[in-house]
């Protein structure tokens, strides 16, 4: 259902993506690997739509040409980016930001909206999935959230989408252990054969609890590496310093390989 | 200058014009109004008993349908008018008090406070207004609307409206005053507030000034609070080609409360500008200054906020905030602090902020799905609904919210 060939995105004169290939089918979850600077983020945002890139290549979502779109009709078209930093937006209710995105896209699809009444089952279900409480509707967008709230409202947000490919970015950075645990379970609640997702993570961490059909290496702007979930095992143990030594011959501002701080 | 042709009688002796000259721009509270414009305005009623509205009036200010006074063109309108107020509320035209009882309104009629050309003009030339005043102890639930409303028609004129507030000691009660306009003409209105609040007692005062943008506005302000009075001002700065609204608060009562707070929205080439000073002139007060500006287009925005405290005013606690948006490269804000401090243990904060639409919270509510205009509104609103969220009158909250939106659709 997502087809990427060839991806290229520099900004400002720096090339961060380096023509990068990646198939992703029907239900699949692929987990995406790299050391820092690799590219990981900027990937997922060539995907989200976020301006200011100069981005080369092909992007499909179900045949659809996704380079072409601005990220709302990316949003309708089914595409949910989970981000690393959730933006706080002070003032805006949580509960009508919800709404408001969900409506958008519905109209956008050319279906009807849905009234306040019917959301609010919507929401519930969604913050059941979670753990959350109706307080954390009412409550600004992110604004004062603690770094798990915040993560917990991304897959909020995702359950409340319904998005057709879900790109989940470091949504385990900053989280406890606890938290890790209610995020890994919403997200697998999510999974199905009509969801498809990309898991960008650190740490191998993340995999023990929302297990791939499928994870990449990302370094230095390509994919170099691709196998099932006992790849994320292997750098459990090893590393990035295998792909960082064998591939980044050419690059000459060379990551950081090894063992994140 | 000359005053349009006055048909009754005056409120203030023409003597406050002795000595009065227009302001320039060396003064810091005019530095940023169009005094050229403002020095071919008159100041007198308009046309007297103009009964036509070129809008319909209730659906303007249909958000209160309580007891309200109408000023149109300077004077009190009683068929548009409802004075029925509760026991112990009384509303009236400010001609008849000043003619039938005038010690009840000698503070607003003296001329003792005037300070500036304008306020002046306000007095001399001004005939009528509106009276809303509390008997102790009173606590009235019913919001009180005071309406403003000038159509200049073919005559260059700002119409001058005086308005007297009195709360007596422990009463309670919430006005708010509606300043529209219409026409197609240049002209305005020149509204002269006098707020008294006895000992203990708690006002909660909206301004909505919504003027349309061919005309200016000059609103003026002049508090008085008493032991523990509590003063909660909103001001919605959003109509006009200038639109002041300045505010002049004293703290003369131990423990008294001024919680002023502000929205100004400008759009095209407006100019809305907001000249607060609180005064501490006795010990342990407490005053809040929080005003937000949102600037559009080529549209001007002014914060001019001053503390004054008072020696012997000891144990004062002011606070003051200035926070700005701005929407356009064209557009502008000029916001200053200004404090005085001649007491002791004072605590006194002020700040101001001026910034853009943040790009990564539009693209954050983009990739929701979220259109780039809807998301702009998203944010704006956001930014403005700080203050407005503050207002405990419902009818009038959702009125604003709409306003600013449609503003922005």
């Amino acid at each position: 259902m997502l087809h990427v060939e060839n991806l290229t995105a520099s900004i400002e004169d720096k090339q961060i993506l380096k023509g990068l290939n990646l198939d992703v089918g029907d239900g699949e979850v692929h987990a995406i690997m790299g050391p820092n600077g690799s590219g990981k983020s900027t990937f997922a945002h060539t995907l989200a739509g976020r301006d200011g890139y100069d981005i080369g290549g092909v992007v499909t979502l179900d045949g659809a040409d996704l380079l072409d779109m601005t990220p709302e009709a990316r949003a309708a078209a089914g595409v949910f980016m989970g981000f690393q930093y959730p933006v706080e937006i002070p003032g805006v209710n949580n509960m009508y930001f919800l709404r408001t995105a969900l409506n958008s896209v519905r109209r956008a699809r050319g279906e009807t909206e849905i009234g306040a009444r019917d959301f609010l089952a919507v929401a519930k279900e969604a913050m059941e999935l979670v753990e959350m409480k109706q307080d954390f509707l009412d409550r600004a967008v992110n604004a004062g959230f603690s770094g798990g709230e915040k993560k917990r409202n991304e897959i909020l947000q995702m359950a409340v989408m319904q998005p057709r490919l879900a790109i989940l970015d470091e949504t385990d950075s900053g989280l406890d252990i606890d938290a890790l645990r209610i995020i890994a379970g919403g997200v697998n609640a999510l999974r199905g054969p009509e969801r498809s997702m990309i898991v960008i993570t650190h740490y191998q961490r993340l995999l023990d609890y929302i297990k791939p059909d499928f994870v990449h290496v990302l370094v230095d702007g390509r994919i170099v590496e691709s196998g099932d979930h006992t790849l994320a095992l292997h750098l459990e143990d090893h590393g990035y310093a295998d792909f960082v030594n064998t591939d980044l011959n050419d690059a000459p501002e060379r990551p950081l390989a090894g063992a994140p701080s | 200058m000359s005053a349009a042709a006055a048909t009754t009688t005056r409120l203030g002796s023409i003597d406050v014009l002795d000595g009065v000259v227009l302001p320039t721009k060396r003064d810091e509270a005019w530095r940023y109004a169009p005094l050229r414009q403002l020095a071919e305005l008159t100041f007198g009623p308009t046309v007297a008993g103009l009964v036509q509205l070129p809008f319909d009036l209730d659906e303007r200010i249909g958000y209160l349908d309580g007891p309200r006074i109408v000023v149109v063109n300077g004077a009190v309108d009683p068929e548009r008018s409802n004075l029925d107020g509760a026991e112990g509320v009384h509303l009236a035209a400010l001609a008849d008090v000043a003619g039938a009882t005038p010690e009840l309104v000698v503070r607003h009629t003296d001329g003792a406070d005037i300070v500036d050309s304008i306020m002046a003009f306000n007095l001399a030339y001004g005939t009528d207004g509106a009276v809303v005043q509390i008997d102790a102890g009173v606590d009235v639930a019913t919001p009180i609307h005071v309406v403003d409303v000038v159509v200049p028609g073919s005559v260059t004129n700002a119409s001058s409206t005086g308005v007297v507030i009195q709360l007596a000691a422990g009463s309670t009660a919430t006005v708010v005053e509606t300043r529209l306009g219409a026409g197609s003409s240049f002209g305005g209105s020149n509204v002269r507030t006098t707020i008294d609040l006895g000992a203990d007692a708690a006002l909660d005062h909206v301004v909505v000034q919504d003027l349309p943008v061919n005309q200016v506005h000059l609103g003026y302000i002049d508090a008085r609070q008493h032991e523990r009075s509590t003063l909660h001002l909103r001001s919605f700065n959003l109509g006009s080609s200038y639109g002041r609204l300045a505010c002049h608060v004293e703290l003369v009562g131990a423990g008294a409360h001024a919680d002023l707070s502000g929205l100004f929205f400008g759009v095209g080439e407006q100019t809305l500008d907001q000249q607060i000073t609180v005064v501490h002139d006795a010990p342990d007060c407490i005053s809040r200054q929080t005003f937000r500006g949102v600037l559009d287009d080529s549209s001007t925005g002014v914060f001019n906020g001053g503390i004054d405290v008072c020696p012997g005013a000891d144990g004062t606690d002011a606070e003051q905030s200035n926070d700005n948006l701005l929407l356009s490269d064209r557009a502008e804000v000029n916001t200053q602090p200004r404090l005085e401090i001649l007491a002791d243990e004072v605590a006194c904060k002020h700040g101001a902020t001026v910034g853009q639409l943040d790009d990564t919270a539009l693209y954050y509510l983009r990739t929701r799905g979220i259109s780039s205009s809807d998301a702009r509104r998203l944010l704006i609103n956001g930014f403005a609904d700080q203050i407005v969220d503050d207002l405990t009158v419902d009818s009038i909250r959702t009125w604003i919210t709409h306003r600013l939106g449609h503003d922005h659709d």
